[in-house]
């Protein structure tokens, strides 16, 4: 009987001992976190599925190639995050897709803002961003302060991710007090 | 609501609620993953069957080419040849005293043919 306390690392020794429930509990604790990763980064739902779907596959299938004493989260993560930059790319070359390293199409953030809740208005704004600054700031709601996760699992260094992170931020200010300034 | 500080934003992020993702998603990942159906054949029995199936091929190419006299002259050229060490008593003495050391060996090794194959049977029938 797989304990749904334990810790990640004795879950992963356990999926690779064979014990299905000791995955299936990593996939419970973790699905929702890597949809909302790929969904924030590619903006499609069945895209981010694909993906999410893709991640947990690449990692079942490589347990064994996990470093004890690592962060699964970051681990997952990371794949997802590949998973990503793969098909971003794909629809670069393929479809000559604009890069969403821009604002969504459709109304602004100003014009939406107004009739939307506080988390709707954020969720926007952060759309709004450049896809670094996006993905970025994504994992920074994962992940919370942890910039050495987020810099593994971008694989950028340290200080690339603390710039990318307060401009995110200024950005999302900005983004934010100009919506406040569309609603008075 | 203004964001003016860096901790005000920060708790905002925090607080953002997930995306939620599509009802199937989890089942489907476990369906590929942890609680993936077991294969209906291990790769050794693949690999029997494909064999017995080249045989099969092999003797009805031979039946079709050579007619059945050559058939039944290959045939009995194989019997033959895999017979006359079998039919010597010393040969089949050291085959069994040789699989007894294998069999007993395997209470060591912990690798159980019998116990393994029926913990596969097991495993199918669920």
């Amino acid at each position: 009987m797989t304990q749904p306390e334990a810790a990640d690392g004795d879950l992963v020794a356990m999926a690779i001992r064979g014990n299905p429930d000791a995955f299936a509990v990593l996939v419970e604790r973790y699905d929702r976190a890597v949809y909302h990763l790929a969904f924030r980064t590619l903006h499609d739902v069945e895209e981010a599925r694909d993906v999410t779907q893709e991640a947990f596959f690449k990692a079942f299938r490589s347990l064994r190639t996990f470093k004890p004493g690592a962060k699964f989260s970051t681990w997952i993560f990371a794949i997802a995050y590949h998973a990503c930059c793969d098909r971003l790319n794909r629809r670069k070359r393929y479809a000559s897709e604009e890069m969403p390293d821009r604002a969504d199409a459709g109304p602004g953030p100003e014009q939406q803002a107004i009739a939307l809740d506080e988390a709707q208005r954020l969720r926007t704004a952060i759309d709004a961003l450049p896809e670094k600054y996006r993905t970025v700031i994504t994992l920074y709601h994962l992940q919370g302060r942890q910039y050495e996760e987020i810099a593994q699992v971008l694989g950028l260094p340290m200080g690339t991710v603390k710039t990318h992170l307060f401009r995110a931020k200024e950005q999302l200010r900005r983004l934010l007090s100009g919506a406040e300034v569309t609603e008075q | 609501m203004m964001y003016r500080d860096d901790d005000a934003l920060d708790r905002a992020l925090f607080a953002l609620p997930l995306e939620e993702p599509p009802a199937d998603l989890r089942a489907s990942i476990l369906t590929t993953t942890a609680y993936r159906p077991a294969p209906m054949f291990s790769v050794t029995e693949i690999t029997l069957f494909g064999a017995m199936a080249a045989i099969i091929v092999w003797l009805v190419a031979l039946i079709a080419m050579g007619g059945g006299s050559l058939f039944v002259h290959t045939i009995s050229a194989i019997v033959s040849t895999v017979a006359r060490p079998l039919s010597n008593v010393t040969t089949l003495a050291w085959l069994g005293a040789g699989a007894a050391t294998a069999f007993w060996l395997t209470f060591f090794t912990g690798s159980q043919p019998f116990t393994l194959a029926s913990q596969r049977v097991g495993q199918r029938a669920r």
